[in-house]
């Protein structure tokens, strides 16, 4: 499939620092992509560039195969939603969601005949003749979602849509965003800092940091098999441990002989497992591919769905967590534990050079 | 708390009180002036007397003071508002950390008095001015820029252009850079995005810039005074005339009550416009 938008070698400089370094992407005909990073990785400048709201220092911008670099925003047929959701707010709903038409000269009928479509589709109908402010912070993102959409744009862009939402809404409106995506079969572009939202919705996931585009992968590439350190923190929680590649392949952390997935090393590297990855047992699991430990439980945290456990196992603190259950309380501080985790859940990446 | 509030109308008392006494008390007694008659010298007759009001009704040149004043007031106002505009935009948009510098060097010609920018403005417009003669330099013959209207209305807009500049920035606290940002990604090109997004959500700091800047300009007569050189004659500077040199003070006071009357007209046309652009706004 030929990609709908691709992104040439774009960067920004702001003087002397680059906020957007050398970034290449292709994106397919109706996919969502996600943009995640910490703040200051670049995702909001990046799609600023996109939708032409900020001039690129270099690079190049092409939409279904025409270069968009140059275009000033009103030519570039983008659809965005800010995170502010900036409605107009002395035009109601429908005006707000009119306006991208009028200026499109759509005949005045066909207008009306769209925003209610557009205000059916997020389910504001009663709301057409409403002052942006008498609406809740959901009811504003979802038109602002329509206004984005009503013109039938060649993409859309999501500017970190659901920040300003409380958690309930959040979950919500992002399912109502990859509905809406998914049957409209637009390509979009998402960003956020959040990583559950990236790998809930995302087709695929661009992760950066500092300007640089650390991954491109789906959610599964990205939570899996992270590229690099980074990548494996910033996306889920993880433990972080150091270690020492031997030659035979298996990795020392402390006393301990472990199994690891990667190629880094030999030398020095850091091992990363997800918490909810090991297991609390009594050695039953172990077997081939399996790694295990004991270690003493020095904290336990309990917090309804999830227990939460710290556990010291040589040199290294690891948290475990595993799903609560009604018959037992689970290990208190100072017991002795079992840990077993898969050799292929332990990420091993080169140690970080000390700057 | 409701006993509370109950007792809330009573924190304007003291102004009211105040108004009551230094500002209605010697309106009424100036309105009652004008029905006086008046004596050579400066007296007062002690009947009452329509004689003021009727000359004023008869006298051509009392209406042709009255619409000069409004026509130069309403254009003052005017170009005030096209100079402050862009410059308050500026400040506007600026950067944070600039933006009360700005401020501050925009409103510190308040610092100095009228009087003395007035003088300021005969010298650069006076026929041995600089201004004059820069235009002169770039092969314009500028005619006479002081001693007559044109000079009047350069100094006052000059003079007013920093309450102007006050009211269109406290205007602009509703205007986000992003909306304007949305309306371009929507399709509108730069102008529409100003006529559609911008000047709506300004206005309210535009119509009150405009009230104050006119019911400043009519009542100044300083700076006419001193800028027409006695030649362009208005109703603040008639009022001054009549009441400090002539001493017809019936005269002044039916003078001023008409100013009054153009103030009333004025702040009901800015509240009915003001009130359906709020309608239309919010």
């Amino acid at each position: 499939m030929a990609p709908h938008l691709e992104l040439h070698a774009l960067e920004k400089r702001f003087g002397a620092t680059r906020a957007v370094q050398a970034l290449t992407l292709a994106v397919g005909k109706g996919e969502l992509i996600g943009l995640l990073g910490p703040s200051g990785c670049g995702k909001t400048t990046t799609l600023r560039m996109i939708g032409g709201l900020m001039p690129a220092s270099a690079g190049r911008i092409v939409v279904a195969g025409r270069d968009v670099t140059a275009l000033p925003p009103h030519q570039r047929d983008m659809g965005i939603v800010f995170q502010n959701y900036a409605l107009f707010p002395h035009m109601d709903v429908a005006q707000n969601l009119s306006f991208g038409l009028e200026m499109r000269k759509i005949p005045a009928a066909e207008r009306a005949a769209r925003v209610t479509r557009a205000l059916a589709m997020v389910r504001l109908e009663a709301f057409a003749r409403r002052k942006p402010r008498e609406l809740s912070g959901g009811q504003q993102q979802r038109v602002a979602l329509a206004r984005a959409l009503v013109i039938e744009p060649s993409i859309l862009l999501l500017d970190e849509p659901l920040s300003n939402l409380d958690a309930n809404l959040r979950e919500e409106m992002r399912n109502e965003i990859r509905d809406i995506q998914q049957r409209l079969g637009i390509t979009a572009v998402f960003v956020t800092h959040d990583q559950s939202e990236a790998l809930a919705i995302c087709d695929r996931i661009a992760v950066m940091r500092l300007g640089v585009l650390e991954q491109l992968g789906t959610p599964f590439e990205i939570y899996e098999r992270p590229a690099n350190e980074f990548v494996a923190g910033f996306v889920g929680r993880v433990n972080r441990a150091p270690a020492e590649r031997l030659a035979d392949g298996r990795l020392r952390l402390g006393e301990l002989l472990v199994q690891g997935s990667g190629t880094a090393g030999p030398g020095p590297v850091t091992l990363m497992i997800r918490p909810h990855r090991i297991r609390l047992g009594d050695g039953a699991l172990e077997g081939p591919g399996w790694n295990s430990a004991t270690g003493t439980v020095t904290r336990r945290t309990f917090v309804g769905d999830l227990l939460s456990i710290e556990v010291t196992v040589g040199p290294a603190t690891l948290l475990v967590e595993q799903h609560s259950f009604a018959g037992a309380p689970g290990p208190a501080p100072g017991d002795a534990v079992q840990l077993a985790w898969r050799a292929e859940d332990t990420l091993v990446f080169p140690a970080r050079v000390p700057a | 708390m409701s006993g509370r509030s109950g007792l809330l109308p009573l924190l304007v008392l003291p102004a009211v009180a105040v108004n009551l006494l230094v500002f209605l008390w010697p309106i009424l007694n100036l309105a009652g002036l004008s029905f006086r008659e008046g004596l050579p010298g400066g007296g007062l007759g002690t009947e009452f007397t329509l004689a003021t009001w009727q000359e004023l009704a008869a006298d051509e040149f009392f209406r042709e003071i009255l619409l000069r004043s409004i026509v130069m007031s309403l254009s003052i106002t005017l170009l005030a508002l096209l100079a402050a505009y862009p410059l308050a935009f500026f400040v506007h948009r600026s950067d944070p950390r600039w933006r009360s510098i700005l401020v501050v060097a925009c409103i510190s010609p308040l610092l100095i008095s009228a009087v003395v920018r007035t003088y300021g403005w005969l010298v650069i417009l006076g026929d041995r001015g600089f201004a004059p003669a820069i235009l002169r330099g770039i092969g314009i013959e500028p005619g006479r820029l002081v001693f007559n209207m044109t000079g009047v209305v350069i100094g006052l807009v000059e003079i007013l252009m920093p309450y102007m500049i006050l009211c269109l920035l406290a205007g602009f606290g509703r205007l986000n850079h992003t909306l304007e940002e949305a309306a371009a990604s929507l399709g509108a090109p730069p102008f529409t995005v100003f006529r559609r997004i911008v000047l709506p959500l300004t206005l309210p700091g535009i119509l009150l810039g405009c009230l104050l800047t006119f019911v400043l300009t009519i009542s100044s007569f300083i700076t006419p005074k001193l800028l027409g050189g006695g030649r362009v004659l208005l109703l603040a500077t008639e009022i001054y005339d009549q009441a400090i040199v002539t001493l017809n003070w019936p005269l002044a006071a039916a003078l001023s009550v008409i100013a009054l009357g153009v103030f009333g007209l004025a702040i009901f046309v800015y509240g009915r416009i003001a009130r359906a652009a709020e309608r239309a706004i919010a």
